[in-house]
């Protein structure tokens, strides 16, 4: 479990010497993380989540609030290792070190075992690299180390920070069953995404924050419900009479992408099949569209990006004419 | 998921320190700068000697058997900071301290068993390697003006002297990288201050200013070094309090500063 309570991280004081505001990077976010599922941290790049992941590790003192895990500031529990494993935005390895002797360093300071130190290597799929240097290693690679250093302790609380970054989709899917096997078994897993696809296939819970700020603390399956994006892309050879069969109050059918592909607003899936089998109209494909769930994330994030693209205008600079 | 039931008791000053002593021995700077400088030290010494002129007198002398057999010490003056600054900055350049104070959250034990394994380290390798020096050399000065046995006066409080130096000096340099976090920061903070500084003062003709330059590292570490002391140069005591009191104010302003900022 993790609680923070007006977490706020300023940087260079209310107004540094030349008289500007400082950056407020994390602004008075409260939120739980509870065990026995996976709580999705989501917000656009520069939102806070690493810098708020940061002061759950004690790494990053915050201005102002404070967060427990299991009930204590994370500097406090005598066997840290053991209470929460975390992989970090950055690469925290020293490339001169092997992948082996990297673990077995951050073993020793808790008289964790060489065996549990070879375990997490090989549930990372790492034993075959496990004696080469971590310098040669891909950045997939390089994510798999961080989660086996992670998962050392054996810790009630699991925090990665942006872990499917440079996994090939094998590692991607390795992620996503880990991450839920660790919530099955009751334990608080912590993870943070810039993409709403990604989490809406791993997480139960949501928090959702732009610009340092909360902005939704919700579950993925309120926040797909909330958002209204019921959208279903339906193809079926007789498209015309399941259009037909379909619409009605509340119902939108429009015409999809290709001949026999229909946009479906505000039915689900079981809907239109039961519709479709009760009419016999064959359907070969019926899928929730995930790029709409990706839309109501940036409808909600809009105004909280840090670093928008600018829309591109073709004035003439000024003072630029001859 | 296989639970960890054994030894759940949690972060000691042993296993910090076993840590550490893991990390040291893992990387290959390591054992590249601690074998470089002990063979540079050896090898300047045996040349030393083997080329050392009986009867004396010669261009470039020096009067002190001990400094002529461990000139070679300079390099390890260089290296064994280096070392130091790897140790501790290295940590900073490769994210690798994330790691390390997720382990230990509390942060300073990691600095002070970093400092504790580096000094016990370099205080062994230095000591074999600066007395292995001073006795293989030896024969070749037995019918000199150079010639001299550790029990001579201040012969063994010389090499021992050498070999404290050395260390400390390392530790300086690993107090300096903790302090600025960055390798060639640190090491260049440590040939300014440390090096340069002293020669650059010394040239300021003031008395004050002359006293003061002789509780600089590689001034005090010179005196320790040395069986006769130069004119103006520290004896054996004060030279040893300064230089550890250089070294652990780094270090006491680096643990000030663990403390206190972000990583």
């Amino acid at each position: 479990m993790i609680k923070a309570n007006g977490l706020t991280k300023r940087y260079g004081g209310r107004t540094d010497r030349t008289g500007r505001a400082g950056k407020t990077v994390v602004d008075r976010l409260t939120f739980t993380v509870e065990p026995g599922a996976v709580t999705g941290f989501l917000g656009p790049n520069g939102a806070g989540k690493s810098t708020t992941m940061r002061m759950i590790l004690g790494l990053d003192a915050p201005t102002a609030g404070h967060v427990t895990v299991a009930g204590r500031a994370y500097a406090g529990h005598p066997a840290p290792l053991h209470e929460v494993g975390a992989l970090l935005e950055a690469r925290a390895v020293h490339p001169g070190r092997t992948a082996h002797h990297h673990l077995m360093a951050l073993a020793h300071t808790h008289g964790i075992p060489r065996s549990r130190v070879e375990h997490v290597l090989d549930l990372a799929g790492l034993t075959d690299v496990a004696g080469q240097r971590v310098k040669g290693f891909s950045l997939g690679m390089g994510q798999r180390l961080g989660i086996a250093a992670a998962l050392l302790g054996d810790p009630a609380t699991v925090i990665l920070d942006e872990p499917v970054n440079g996994l090939d989709p094998e590692g991607v899917l390795w992620i996503r069953n880990l991450l839920k096997s660790l919530a099955a078994d009751g334990h608080t897993v912590f993870v943070s995404s810039h993409l709403m696809s990604e989490m809406a296939l791993t997480a139960e819970r949501l928090i959702i924050i732009g610009r340092g700020r909360l902005l939704a603390e919700t579950t993925v399956a309120d926040f797909v419900r909330d958002s209204g994006v019921t959208a279903m892309k339906v193809v079926s050879p007789d498209a015309r009479t399941l259009s037909g069969l379909l619409a009605g109050p509340g119902v939108e059918v429009t015409p999809g992408a290709g001949p026999d592909e229909l946009d479906v607003r505000g039915a689900d899936g079981p809907y239109i099949g039961r519709i479709a089998a009760a009419h016999s109209v064959p359907v070969y494909e019926l899928t929730p569209r995930t790029a709409s769930l990706e839309q109501a994330f940036m409808d909600l994030t809009r105004d909280e990006v840090e670093y928008q693209a600018g829309a591109i205008t073709h004035e003439a600079p000024t003072g630029a004419t001859a | 998921m296989s639970t960890v039931k054994t030894a759940r008791v949690g972060v000691t000053p042993a296993r910090v320190l076993r840590s550490e002593w893991h990390k040291f021995w893992t990387l290959r700077s390591t054992w590249i700068m601690l074998s470089t400088a002990s063979v540079l030290i050896l090898g300047t010494g045996l040349v030393m000697a083997i080329g050392h002129e009986p009867a004396g007198g010669g261009l470039g002398e020096v009067g002190d058997p001990v400094v002529l057999t461990l000139i070679g010490v300079q390099f390890g003056q260089i290296l064994l900071p280096v070392l130091g600054v790897l140790f501790s900055a290295g940590e900073y350049s490769t994210g690798m301290i994330r790691a390390s104070l997720c382990a230990v959250p509390r942060r300073l034990p990691v600095l002070w068993a970093k400092a504790a394994v580096f000094a016990a380290v370099t205080m062994a390798v230095s000591s074999v390697t600066v007395l292995t020096t001073f006795l293989l050399a030896q024969p070749f000065l037995s019918d000199t003006d150079m010639a001299a046995s550790l029990t001579d006066p201040g012969i063994a409080g010389a090499v021992a002297g050498t070999a404290v130096a050395l260390t400390l000096f390392g530790v300086l340099g690993l107090g300096l990288g903790a302090l600025i976090r960055s390798v060639p920061g640190a090491i260049g903070a440590f040939f300014a201050g440390a090096v340069i500084l002293p020669e650059v003062l010394s040239a300021v003709p003031s008395n004050a200013v002359q006293d003061a330059v002789a509780y600089f590292p590689a001034r005090a570490g010179e005196s320790l070094g040395a069986v006769q002391q130069h004119d103006g140069a520290l004896s054996d005591g004060p030279a040893l309090v300064a230089l550890c009191l250089w070294a652990l104010m780094t270090l006491l302003a680096a643990g000030r500063l663990l403390k206190r900022r972000d990583v």
